[in-house]
């Protein structure tokens, strides 16, 4: 199974690698550090899962979103942001995001996760 | 790279865990504005005063009417919080709470510091319980002055090397933005290079 994590944060890809990996030893794990690399690598890798910043340069999370899911209408793209706005999480769930997570996920958050998505 | 023995790493956790203060902040900002707030990356620098202040009037218009609410904080973390509001700005966000066209100065001022007290209490706490530390905070105090003015010559006593966190708060459809700039400085960059520390620990361990 293929998961990438996309977020123009190292620290904050490390972490998410950290706590997915606990839950999910045989994962194979893609990172980007922006929305362009993403949608470039969800095209070449078709990825399960897809763990997506929202505040990044070059091209950000809503954007990226929209790319992806142009791609793959049926993509599993968990937003993991700082922003906790109602309406932010309103927009990506509407442009087809599964759900919505706010920052930092810890180990609990990430199973509950894992177990929404059908992987 | 390397500045004052912080690493890319600690810059990198640093601006994270504002990223993560700053979305708390933004929320409750857009729960009292009813509105909708963008997200700007945070900006990380260590430099000395000629550096802020060449780095505040890159940021903030020379010519610039502000309104400049600056507010000490304590702790293992500690230092000063800016919040700087243009009078444009700060006039949609009396006219926005209000509902008025004409809010009065006084009106205006008492939103900035509504505004400020939420966005200092919110962005400095977060930062700090993430930092697994405590804070406390002094009165703040709310000035007008131009761009060039931000400084005082107080300020420049005070600091040698400093700590620049600083982002945007923005409210496009409301036309009310501002500048937020938390200045750390010199014996404190040490004891937030150890907080940082501590949690990168926890990542790498």
């Amino acid at each position: 199974m293929k998961i990438l994590v996309v977020d123009d944060s190292k620290l904050a890809r490390l972490f998410l690698i950290k706590t997915l990996k606990e839950l999910e030893p045989m994962a194979e794990i893609l990172e980007a550090e922006n929305g362009l690399i993403a949608v470039e690598l969800f095209k070449q890798e078709r990825p399960s899962a897809v763990f997506l910043d929202l505040t990044m340069p070059v091209m950000d999370g809503y954007e990226a979103l929209k790319e992806i899911i142009k791609i793959d209408s049926k993509a599993q793209v968990v937003i993991v942001s700082a922003d906790i706005q109602a309406q932010a999480q309103s927009t990506v769930l509407e442009s087809g995001a599964k759900m919505m997570v706010p920052k930092p996920i810890n180990s609990e958050k990430m199973l509950s996760v894992l177990q929404q998505l059908s992987i | 790279m390397q500045q004052n023995g912080f690493t890319d790493d600690h810059l990198d956790m640093l601006r994270e865990l504002m990223n993560i203060a700053m979305g708390n902040a933004t929320a409750s900002i857009a729960d009292l504005l009813e509105a909708f707030g963008k997200m700007h990356i945070p900006q990380i620098m260590i430099s000395d005063m000629e550096g802020l202040d060449s780095y505040i009037q890159q940021t903030i218009p020379n010519d610039q009417r502000n309104y400049v609410t600056k507010q000490l904080f304590g702790g293992l973390f500690s230092g000063e919080f800016l919040f700087v509001i243009s009078e444009e700005s700060a006039l949609h966000l009396g006219h926005h709470l209000y509902d008025v066209d004409k809010p009065s100065d006084g009106d205006i001022l008492d939103a900035v510091i509504e505004l400020t007290n939420i966005l200092s209490a919110t962005i400095i706490s977060r930062l700090t319980e993430e930092l697994n530390t405590k804070v406390q905070f002094f009165v703040p105090s709310t000035e007008r002055v131009d761009g060039n003015s931000l400084i005082s010559q107080e300020d420049i006593i005070n600091y040698h090397r400093i700590i620049i966190i600083s982002t945007e708060m923005e409210f496009q459809h409301q036309n009310i933005n501002g500048q937020i700039f938390i200045l750390t400085k010199d014996g404190m960059i040490g004891s937030l290079k150890e907080l940082i520390d501590r949690k990168l620990e926890e990542l790498y361990a």
